[in-house]
């Protein structure tokens, strides 16, 4: 494995006082790839990130760049470009002179020429499309533009590893979808090893080549964005990307029953305690004058209906394509049954998930009471 | 405002007129008697009280003790700022309280500790006369007294700013390649240039003006160790009024410089950090 | 596989950041060496002829007159600074009036004028024949030469602590607390009590311990309108100088180590003081 990846983190643990950063992460980056660190604020994704680049220093590990140890380089002879949360643009220094900078203080002997330099700084802001900005100072640009120079700024050095800390996190939400898709196409471009790290999901899904979920320090999961969604090897995976509905069952028999006894669906899975997820979309709404839940709330967004359904004490979101919804023809009070397509059954919350599956096609839910129900949205 | 206008119009003009009172009789008058003092008898009078030799060398010693002073608190002041509002370590806060000791020890005590360690009769007097070094009665004493009571001012400047700038960009520029002094010289000079000029202007100001400290430690040698504050001191005592208060006035031109230039700086800080405050 | 074995925790870089052992090497060594050690020099020196020598240095009776005039004058200085720095404060940030700028600039004159210039201005203002001072020989009270001349010195360089550090907290204060006030029905002088005081209280006592703690050690502003009559209105520090010019280290130290005490426990009470504020 050593051989292929461009970056090797090996056992990483890193205290702050009593809080568990990292608690022996294990990681290969492959080169080229765009790797997403993801996770809640505390799970010690920028923490990692920071090790990686030399910012901090690990309690214990290495961090292997190919078949180097990194660990006792300076930040500055890592070859790495760091992107940092809030840019940390040099406030006096021209756009021209930030990009500049980690070519002028190279050591004269090894420093290029200044027309050198110059052509570089040009093409990089070519690059990222702010050559008309190369005079301006980062107080005269907008978020968007700050967050392309600081990419420039690292890019110039050559390095041969890319970090981002939340690089879209300071951006307002229309800013931040453009820059992503053009951040993608930049890496399709120069094909650059680069791992970034976010708390956003969505942004981890569609930008990144691989994802490494993590959590209180450690990691939960790596693989394909895809395959993380739709094969979470632990409960918080699920939980952590996309909208789902909890809902605490037992096992009997291979059936998944709720605390009142109702059937959720099959599973096969040992006899006993367990969780079952349900995502919205999974969930179907059967029209019903006696059905055991009814609509609380709903609302229209875009292409999607979505509904809050009070089942017992619970709420449970439920989303739906508008033809649907306009087919049913309900409406906020109604009464109605639930079925699940499909769900994941977690006996361990640590380990991957069974899959649930309808007793028959169609089945409904339990009729009554689901105490210990709740949701869940991200 | 409009619920502040209904604070009543006279009771307002009370406060305002009272404030401009209190103001003029604290403020405004003793700054005031300085410069009619100064004039009494003429510009004539005036410069030549200037021009006398005794104070001529007073300006100069003045302008010395404060270029070796300041270059000592400069120094102090980024090391204390860059370990304070850069690291995190055991006693940090302990030696935060320790750099302001200075503003809270009274200033002739400031003086009163060189004379008992450098005095004839101080604890290192009988070694300094064997190599006949002199200190107290002499420069450098008053620049030990002087350094004493200006030491936290460039740090007490430059820490607050420090840590409100953090160190993000100084590690963009170590992580870009930059060695620690490229970093200090090129990025954290730059951001802290107008705090560390405002922070040298005061120290220059208490270095010039410092009176109690050196007093102590000066022995009032006229043309020696003779600085401007005590020059006005024994113009003063010799009932030569009109001198006294034509040095003084020029000690009161260098605080309204330094306020003034402070006042500016201030401005530029604020108006920069304005800018980078834009909404993006 | 070499690099398997490379011992990871070897001379691994703990912070990125690098110049904390340089910068606390020059912070701690500048402190040590000019604070520090001087100061604990005077205080070895004011116990080594034993303690009952220091107490009796202190017990003379023109000792304890001379820590009483000062104890006293600063204390009501720092009483008359608090009432006219809140209303200096008061009308600097919450009326617009010609001239405002200029005072607000005015107030930090004590802090940079030299207090020589001070000492002499406020001298010539009070003394009977002067601006100020020919005022009051008609209502017979005088200023200049008696201890109501350094209260007059110690308001004039207490004043700005008092303005600085209660300012901001107005700036601050939320105007609709005061509009629900004045809505509930409260009278302006309700307000005042009830909703402004509590507010700015730590900020005013913060600036009044200040103003105090450098009373107390003031030396230049005081000692020229002071008359300096033992027993009446001598102040500590002046004694310290009285001290060495006679060649009296012991005594001397003894003095300056009381006033260090004094001073560190006025710097405990401000950072209490500072602690409480922050905490409300």
């Amino acid at each position: 494995m050593s051989n292929t990846a461009a970056i090797e983190i090996r056992g990483i643990s890193k205290r702050f006082g009593n809080h568990v950063a990292l608690d022996n992460v294990h990681l290969d980056i492959r080169p080229g790839e765009l790797v997403a660190l993801l996770g809640p604020s505390g799970s010690g994704k920028t923490s990692l990130l920071r090790i990686i680049a030399g910012l901090e220093a690990p309690d214990s590990g290495q961090i292997m760049f190919g078949m180097e140890d990194a660990s006792r380089r300076h930040a500055g002879e890592r070859e790495v470009g760091f992107v940092f949360q809030h840019y940390a643009l040099f406030r006096h220094m021209t756009v021209f002179e930030n990009v500049a900078f980690g070519l002028r203080v190279v050591p004269r002997a090894r420093r290029l020429p200044r027309t050198a330099i110059a052509d570089r700084v040009t093409k990089l802001l070519e690059l990222v499309q702010l050559g008309w900005l190369a005079d301006r100072y980062p107080s005269q640009l907008s978020g968007g533009q700050r967050q392309r120079v600081a990419l420039a700024r690292a890019l110039a050095i050559e390095p041969k590893v890319l970090l981002l800390d939340e690089p879209f996190a300071a951006l307002d939400a229309k800013v931040r979808k453009e820059l992503r898709r053009w951040l993608r196409a930049l890496h399709e471009e120069v094909k650059l090893t680069s791992v970034f790290v976010t708390h956003d999901q969505d942004e981890a899904l569609e930008l990144a080549d691989r994802v490494v979920v993590m959590s209180a320090g450690k990691v939960e999961q790596i693989g394909a964005p895809g395959d993380v969604y739709t094969a979470p090897a632990s409960a918080f995976v699920h939980e952590f990307l996309g909208d789902t509905n909890r809902l605490a069952c037992h096992i009997a028999a291979g059936r998944v029953l709720l605390a009142d006894g109702g059937v959720l669906g099959r599973v096969e899975a040992p006899d006993g305690e367990a969780i079952a997820y349900v995502r919205p979309h999974e969930l179907d709404i059967l029209p019903a004058k006696d059905g055991s839940a009814f609509i609380r709330h709903a609302s229209t967004f875009g292409p999607l209906v979505r509904l809050v359904v009070g089942f017992g004490t619970a709420n449970l979101d439920v989303a739906m394509p508008v033809e649907r919804w306009v087919r049913l023809g309900i409406a906020v009070g109604d009464r109605l049954n639930l079925a699940a397509r499909y769900g994941a059954v977690f006996s361990d919350p640590a380990a991957p998930a069974a899959q649930l599956l309808p007793e028959v096609p169609g089945t409904m839910f339990a009729a009554s009471i689901c105490q210990q129900g709740g949701t869940q949205r991200n | 405002m409009t619920a502040r206008g209904r604070d009543g119009a006279l009771a307002r003009r009370m406060l305002i007129g009272l404030a401009v009172v209190v103001a003029g009789i604290v403020l405004g008058m003793p700054l005031a008697i300085v410069l009619v003092e100064a004039f009494a008898r003429g510009p004539a009078a005036y410069l030549a009280a200037l021009a006398d030799q005794d104070t001529l060398d007073a300006i100069r010693l003045t302008v010395l003790v404060a270029l070796c002073s300041v270059t000592v608190t400069t120094v102090f002041g980024v090391a204390a700022a860059w370990c304070i509002a850069r690291f995190d370590f055991r006693g940090r806060s302990l030696l935060l309280t320790v750099i302001d000791l200075p503003f809270s020890v009274s200033p002739v005590i400031a003086g009163l500790v060189q004379v008992l360690l450098f005095g004839r009769r101080g604890w290192l007097g009988p070694f300094l006369e064997t190599y006949d070094i002199r200190i107290v009665f002499a420069l450098p004493g008053i620049v030990l007294a002087t350094v004493f009571v200006t030491l936290p001012f460039v740090a007490r400047e430059l820490i607050p700013l420090m840590q409100e700038q953090g160190a993000e960009e100084e590690e963009a520029a170590l992580s870009l390649g930059a060695s620690g002094w490229q970093t200090f010289w090129r990025v954290t000079l730059p951001n802290i240039r107008f705090a560390l000029l405002t922070g040298v202007l005061l120290a220059n100001a208490r270095a010039m003006g410092e009176f109690g400290a050196v007093s102590v430690v000066s022995g009032h040698i006229r043309g020696a160790t003779n600085t401007m504050p005590l020059q006005v001191e024994i113009l003063f005592n010799d009932y030569q009024i009109e001198a006294a208060f034509a040095v003084a006035s020029v000690l009161a031109l260098l605080a309204l410089v330094t306020l003034g230039l402070k006042l500016a700086l201030e401005r530029h800080q604020s108006g920069t950090h304005a800018n980078e405050e834009r909404p993006t | 596989m070499a690099h398997a074995t490379s011992p990871a925790a070897f001379g691994r870089p703990r912070r990125v950041i690098p110049g904390l052992g340089l910068s606390f090497t020059i912070t701690t060594g500048t402190l040590a060496v000019l604070v520090l050690l001087p100061l604990a020099a005077m205080v070895a020196m004011s116990l080594s002829k034993g303690v009952p020598a220091f107490v009796a240095a202190l017990a003379d009776r023109r000792v304890l007159a001379a820590f009483r005039v000062t104890i006293v004058s600063a204390l009501a200085a720092a009483i008359i600074s608090a009432i006219f720095g809140l209303l200096l404060a008061w009308v600097l940030t919450r009326y617009r009036f010609p001239g405002r700028r200029f005072i607000d600039a005015a107030v930090d004159l004590p802090f940079a004028l030299p207090t020589a210039v001070a000492g002499i201005a406020l001298t010539a203002l009070y003394a009977p024949n002067g601006w100020i001072g020919a005022l009051l020989v008609p209502l017979g009270i005088s200023v200049a030469f008696t201890p109501l001349g350094i209260g007059v010195a110690l308001v004039f360089v207490g004043l700005p602590f008092v303005v600085r550090a209660v300012q901001p907290i107005l700036e601050d204060l939320p105007a609709d607390e005061e509009e629900a006030a004045r809505l509930l029905g409260a009278t302006r002088m309700q307000i005042f009590l009830r909703v402004i005081m509590p507010a700015c209280a730590p900020a005013l006592v913060t600036g009044f311990t200040m103003a105090f703690a450098r009373g107390l050690g003031e030396y230049g502003s005081v000692i020229f309108i002071a008359g300096n009559k033992p027993m009446l209105s001598e102040i500590v520090p002046l004694l310290i100088v009285i001290q060495l010019d006679q060649y009296n280290y012991t005594g001397a130290a003894a003095i300056g180590t009381a006033m260090l005490l004094v001073s560190f426990a006025m710097l405990m009470v401000i950072n209490r003081l500072q602690a409480w504020a922050a905490a409300r």
